[in-house]
Parts: C-alpha cells; sequence; structure tokens
C-alpha cells in the first residue's frame, strides 16, 4: 500500500490512536481524571464552584459560536488559498504564497489588536465579527497549507486521467481530485479545529465575553483566583478531549474505507 | 571566642539592616492617568506614585514601583510578589473581606464618559445600550448594578475609551479623574466625547491595599500618608496631575 503523506502543520491536540494500550490510555486517564476532579470540586466545594460555573455558560457558547464560524470561513479561505498555491498562473500563486507568508509571521494575537483596535479606526465592526475575521484570516493560512499537502498528495496520473477523459482543470480539481484528498485532508483539518477552539480564548482580550473572559470577570470580582482558573482549565481540557475522541473516531472511519 | 565575634558580626549586619529604611515594593496598574500610568520615558508616574514617594519620605521607608495589570493585582499582592498596591484601589467591603487597606487618600465619584451627540445624562439611559469599564473595577460593577444596560468588561480603560472613540459602544464608566482626563484632556478624545453624569453611586475612598494581617508594611504607609496630607502636599500634587 503506497503511504498516505502525512500532514502535521500545528500542534491541536494529542489524536488518541486505536492502538494505545487498552485501560490506561493516555486519553482515558486525562479525560476521566479531569471529569472525576469536576465532579469532586462540584460536591465538595459548591460554594465557590458551583456559583462560578453557572457564571460561564454564556462565556462557553460564545466560546463554541467563534470557534464554529472561525472554522467555516477558514475552511473556504483555506481552500482558495490551497489551490492558488499550487496554481500555475504566477499572480494567483503570488497572492496565496504571500498571504500564507504574512499570516505565518505574525502573532495571532497581534492580528487579533490590529484587526480590531486598528482597523477599528477606519471599519466598524462589532467585537465577535472582529474576532472570526481575525481567526479566520489567520486559520485560513493553515487550512490553505493543509489543502495544498492535501492535494499535492493525489497521483499526479489521476489529473491527468482526469483531463484526458475530457474534463477541464476546475473540474478535474473538484470532480476527482478534492473527493480523494478529504481523506488526507480531514484529520489535520479536525486537528487545527481544535487548535482554533483553544486559541479563541486569545479573543477574550478584545472584551469578546467568552469562556476565559467569564471566568476573569468572576474572579476580578470574588478574588477566587485559584477557584475560577481551575474551573476553566477543566472545562476547555474536557472540551478538547472530546473533541479530540470525535477526530480520532473519524480518522478510523477513513481507514476501514481505504481499506475496502 | 569565634562563636562570639561572628555573633556580634551578625548582629551588627542585622542592625545595619534595621537602619536602612525598609523598602516597599508597591504594584501600580500603569494604565489609569493621571493617577498611574507609563510617561514617555517609560517611567511610572502621576498622582499615586508622587504621592506614594513624598508618603516615603513621611513615613521612613523607601518606595519601589513595579507595573502589574489589574486583572490579577490582588493574586500578585495574595501571592508575596510585592508588598502593596497602590492603583486607585477604592476601599470597598468586598475588598476589605481579602485585604487590609491604609487610611483612605484619595475621593471619587463614578463618571460616564460618551460620545458629544448622545443624549444620555444618566447611566440608566443607556438601557439596551453597551457601557464599558475596566475588568474587576468599581465602574464596572456598576454599570453591573443597572438593569437592562448590557456590561462589556475590558483590560484596560484605555482599551474601553477607543471602544467608544470607535463607536462600537455607548458610553463608559470610571472614576471621574480618568474620565476627565480622556473626555477633557486629550485633544483627540476631547473633541468627541463629554462627561454626561456622575453616578449616585456616592463618594469613594481610595486607599493603599496591603496583605491581610500585614500590619507592619501598613503601620509604615498609614505614617507616610499621614504626613502628606497634614503637610498639605497632597493639594499640590492635586494641582500638578489635575489642575484644580
Amino acid at each position: 500500500m503506497k503511504e498516505k503523506s502525512v500532514i502535521n502543520i500545528t500542534d491541536g491536540a494529542a489524536i488518541p490512536l486505536k492502538k494505545d494500550p487498552g485501560l490506561f490510555s493516555a486519553w482515558r486517564i486525562a479525560f476521566f481524571g479531569s471529569l472525576s476532579v469536576l465532579a469532586y470540586l462540584l460536591l465538595s466545594r459548591p460554594k465557590p464552584y458551583v456559583d462560578i460555573l453557572k457564571f460561564l455558560p454564556d462565556g462557553i457558547l460564545v466560546t463554541f459560536q467563534v470557534t464554529f464560524c472561525s472554522i467555516f470561513f477558514a475552511l473556504f479561505l483555506g481552500l482558495i488559498t490551497g489551490i492558488g498555491r499550487i496554481s500555475r498562473n504566477r499572480l494567483i500563486n503570488a497572492i496565496a504564497s504571500t498571504y500564507v507568508e504574512v499570516v505565518r509571521g505574525i502573532p495571532l494575537l497581534v492580528q487579533l489588536f490590529y484587526i480590531y483596535y486598528a482597523l477599528g479606526r477606519f471599519v466598524r465592526v462589532p467585537d465577535i465579527v472582529a474576532a472570526v475575521i481575525a481567526m479566520s484570516f489567520c486559520y485560513g493560512a493553515y487550512m490553505g497549507e493543509v489543502f495544498r499537502a492535501g492535494i499535492e498528495s493525489i497521483d499526479k496520473g489521476q489529473m491527468e486521467a482526469a483531463r484526458s477523459l475530457g474534463f477541464n482543470p476546475s473540474q478535474s480539481m473538484f470532480y476527482v481530485i478534492l473527493p480523494q484528498a478529504w481523506r488526507t485532508i480531514l484529520p489535520p483539518v479536525g486537528n487545527e479545529f481544535i487548535a482554533l477552539l483553544k486559541d479563541t480564548s486569545l479573543v477574550s482580550i478584545l472584551a469578546v465575553a467568552d469562556l476565559l473572559r467569564r471566568g476573569r470577570e468572576f474572579a476580578s470580582e470574588t478574588f477566587t483566583y485559584f477557584e475560577t482558573y481551575t474551573l476553566i482549565a477543566l472545562i476547555y481540557l474536557l472540551i478538547t478531549l472530546i473533541l479530540s475522541k470525535l477526530v480520532s473516531i473519524m480518522e478510523e472511519r477513513l481507514r476501514y474505507y481505504e481499506r475496502h | 571566642m569565634r562563636k562570639t565575634i561572628a555573633f556580634v558580626f551578625a548582629a551588627l549586619f542585622m542592625f545595619s539592616q534595621a537602619a536602612w529604611a525598609r523598602t516597599i515594593v508597591i504594584a501600580q496598574d500603569a494604565t489609569w492617568p493621571p493617577m498611574e500610568f507609563v510617561s514617555e520615558n517609560k517611567e511610572i508616574i502621576g498622582f499615586s506614585t508622587d504621592f506614594m514617594k513624598a508618603a516615603a519620605k513621611e513615613g521612613g521607608f523607601q518606595a519601589e514601583f513595579k507595573n502589574v495589570a489589574w486583572d490579577g493585582i490582588f493574586a500578585g499582592l495574595d501571592a508575596g510578589k510585592y508588598d502593596a498596591v497602590c492603583s486607585s484601589v477604592t476601599i470597598t467591603d468586598e475588598r476589605k473581606a481579602t485585604m487590609d487597606f491604609s487610611t483612605p487618600y484619595f475621593k471619587v465619584r463614578q463618571a460616564l464618559v460618551v460620545p458629544k451627540d448622545s443624549p444620555a445624562t444618566r447611566i440608566e439611559d443607556l438601557k439596551g445600550k453597551t457601557a464599558g469599564g475596566q475588568i474587576g473595577t468599581t465602574g464596572y460593577f456598576a454599570i453591573k448594578k443597572v438593569d437592562g444596560v448590557n456590561s462589556k468588561s475590558y483590560d484596560e480603560i484605555g482599551l474601553a475609551m477607543e471602544d467608544l472613540f470607535n463607536g462600537r459602544i455607548d458610553g463608559v464608566v470610571c472614576d471621574d479623574p480618568v474620565a476627565a482626563q480622556y473626555a477633557l484632556q486629550k485633544p483627540e478624545y476631547a473633541a468627541k466625547l463629554k462627561i454626561a453624569a456622575v453616578l449616585d453611586t456616592g463618594d469613594e475612598y481610595y486607599g493603599v491595599a496591603v496583605k491581610k494581617g500585614n500590619k507592619e508594611v501598613l503601620d509604615l504607609i498609614n505614617k507616610g500618608i499621614e504626613g502628606v496630607i497634614t503637610k498639605g502636599l497632597d493639594k499640590e500634587l492635586r494641582k500638578k496631575w489635575m489642575g484644580q
């Protein structure tokens, strides 16, 4: 069997492998460990912990909103960038490559500040929209690399075959190449998704009321810093662990189709 | 014999330490002009900085300033990263439960800053709109208490003012000297912003916060503050930083 090219752009989370030894896989230890710590804290000291937890739901909602909107636009932007990066048209290629270079060279935190406060002087967008624009702009570049690697992993013969059957270049791309490339692309996309969810904690700097900011508001009013940040960390951990499990199940499925 | 000599030296060393002025490290969130902010030379300056320097002279200690972000400034005090927080901290009952305060050294009220063309004259006029404040400040708590006004918390008051200036929010609540600094002193903001109202949340008093039970530092600071106020030095500083 031909070795599939492995794409690894950023660290999302450790995706659990099926081969992990039985009961004591790292994922299980982390997941059930954090779950029991959470349960213990809530039951043993309901006074600060339950109050904190009650304060957070709308923050969690905002975190998910920003994540899902950003991933949607980032995928779209990534597809265009990925195709642009392998385009033979010099201009398109240059634009796509420059975009990736520029975005990868600027820290996400600085991009957030730039889009919100620097461009805010000229264009007025609501805070969540600014956050989504910045996140998708940044992750679009990373997604572009994922798409490019995925498309390049498909044998050249596929394109040649499609072209000789009378498909034009874009038809070949959308009907022949991309459906195959999906399999290579999906796992790293899942990984990027988790990385993006974690990075949304940065948008709290824009006064977006996400999970982290809600926690900070609670802590700064009640001075329960230890309790609040413990809970925030546990919630992020549980969310990413659940998502990484989903990604691993998806990967498993894709491998299944590959064999048959 | 040798032990005695060593002991004498150790004792001398200890005494010389005690004779030296005690250094008190004071944390300030230098984003709150004109009370405490960073100058163009990257030094912390402002009313409270000058006030504490004068208090150090009066109280017989050495003041060392440290710039610390507001969000977490009290956690650092609790962790012993510095001895005191002098950063326009209003004395409130909630705060008194977790830390000790010096005698008050300044009186403020909460002011509402709005765009020049806003019809609002009270915070209640912003119903259904959004008002911003710095996270964990009495100004932000005041917004949260008003029903129907959306509150938005910022890391620094300057960022809230910038958002108000850009029209993303409809008002900002903060201590009145700070409101005056932004809405009246800074030419760019002054052209677009105004102080709409002083909130009826009453007078607030700034105090220097120390870790609960740290009487040694508190006594030194109280002695200094008393000296500054009896000599009337604070009035000079007020003129210098607030022009009144």
